[in-house]
């Protein structure tokens, strides 16, 4: 059995991408949609040392705002499961904690973001802290998604079936993705996601393409599009290859 | 991925796939059901709090004269055969 695949990108982006996968079944669109949400590790914050906390917040509210900072993930192969790079922060009020403030060990996991603010300091108020970020995957906390916002819909395939009856009120007809149009890819966004205002006066008919899916794919920073999708793929693949492997015993 | 056999005869297997949840068991079912040989295969799991059994058990039911584990081998065969064929286009793509 050979299978056909053809991607397509509609839209290019480090942190936000689509594409268009033709020849997928449902399961298998489904299974790498929810491999990149919940399946492919990142690092985060996982332990707090506080050294000094005169904030406002506890030490465990500050924790959770530190682990939910996103945080680059060096490539697969570098870390394994139960290493960890530390990471500190000190800062002094008045003034405010960001992300950008977090100083770490390894070159390889940064702050992807550095505007996200952790706490607002008044004067003599200061936070020194000591932090352990793990590899881990999505599906043990939120904050080592590293897709945030994946999904996907049905290629819509949109045909002119005639004009109008003359004296009929035109109607707006809402449609949201992506559309193909005599083979052209054409995301809805072009034409105000009405199709009326892109065949005016024209009778269309709408229908999904079987098995060829639009992703939308966006990351919280940790690492590209791409290598989102990359990870994904193998972190089925390797599933397989154990599942074939344990079964031949 | 830790594997128990619950049921089986010539043409039936029922298997607890420890460890997974529906993103590689429905994957694995719906490259099952494109197999020839492969009569009817289906996945069931529990929710965590039902305080029963959680992991995944699979069951597939072959044509006659055909190995279920065999079958089963050559669907992860195929799952691996889709990733790679999507990994290709996708690298072509980007």
């Amino acid at each position: 059995m050979t299978e056909e695949y053809d991607v397509e990108f509609v839209e290019t982006g480090d942190r936000k991408a689509r594409f268009l996968v033709r020849g997928v079944t449902p399961a298998f669109a489904n299974g790498l949609r929810r491999a990149m949400v919940a399946d492919v590790p990142t690092m985060a914050i996982d332990e707090v040392r506080f050294i000094e906390n005169s904030s406002v917040m506890f030490d465990e509210q500050l924790a959770l705002r530190l682990g939910l900072v996103p945080l680059t993930t060096p490539p697969e192969g570098e870390f394994v499961d139960g290493d960890t790079v530390t990471l500190s922060i000190d800062v002094e009020g008045p003034g405010t904690a960001y992300s950008g403030d977090l100083v770490s060990s390894d070159s390889l996991v940064q702050p992807a973001e550095d505007n996200v603010p952790i706490i607002d300091l008044k004067d003599d108020q200061r936070l020194e802290a000591e932090a352990d970020a793990l590899i881990e995957r999505g599906k043990d906390h939120a904050k080592h998604q590293g897709g945030v916002a994946v999904g996907y819909r049905h290629l819509q395939r949109v045909e002119v079936e005639g004009d109008l009856p003359e004296f009929e009120d035109e109607r707006s007809q809402i449609v949201r993705g992506v559309i193909e149009d005599d083979g052209e890819l054409v995301p809805t966004s072009e034409f105000d996601d009405d199709l009326s205002n892109r065949y005016p006066g024209k009778e269309v008919s709408v229908e999904d393409v079987p098995n060829a899916f639009v992703f939308h794919v966006e990351t919280d920073g940790s690492f590209t599009v791409d290598e989102l999708v990359t990870r994904a793929v193998e972190s089925l693949e390797a599933r397989a290859t154990e599942l074939e492997e344990a079964v031949q015993l | 991925m830790e594997l128990r056999v619950t049921e089986r005869t010539e043409t039936e297997l029922s298997i607890e796939i420890g460890g997974e949840d529906h993103t590689f068991m429905n994957v694995l079912k719906g490259t099952l059901l494109e197999h020839e040989d492969i009569a009817a295969a289906t996945y069931d799991v529990n929710p965590e709090q039902s305080g029963g059994q959680t992991e995944p058990i699979l069951t597939i039911k072959t044509e006659p004269g055909v190995d279920p584990i065999d079958a089963l081998e050559e669907g992860a065969g195929n799952i691996r055969d889709k990733t790679t064929a999507f990994r290709n286009a996708f690298e072509a793509a980007v």
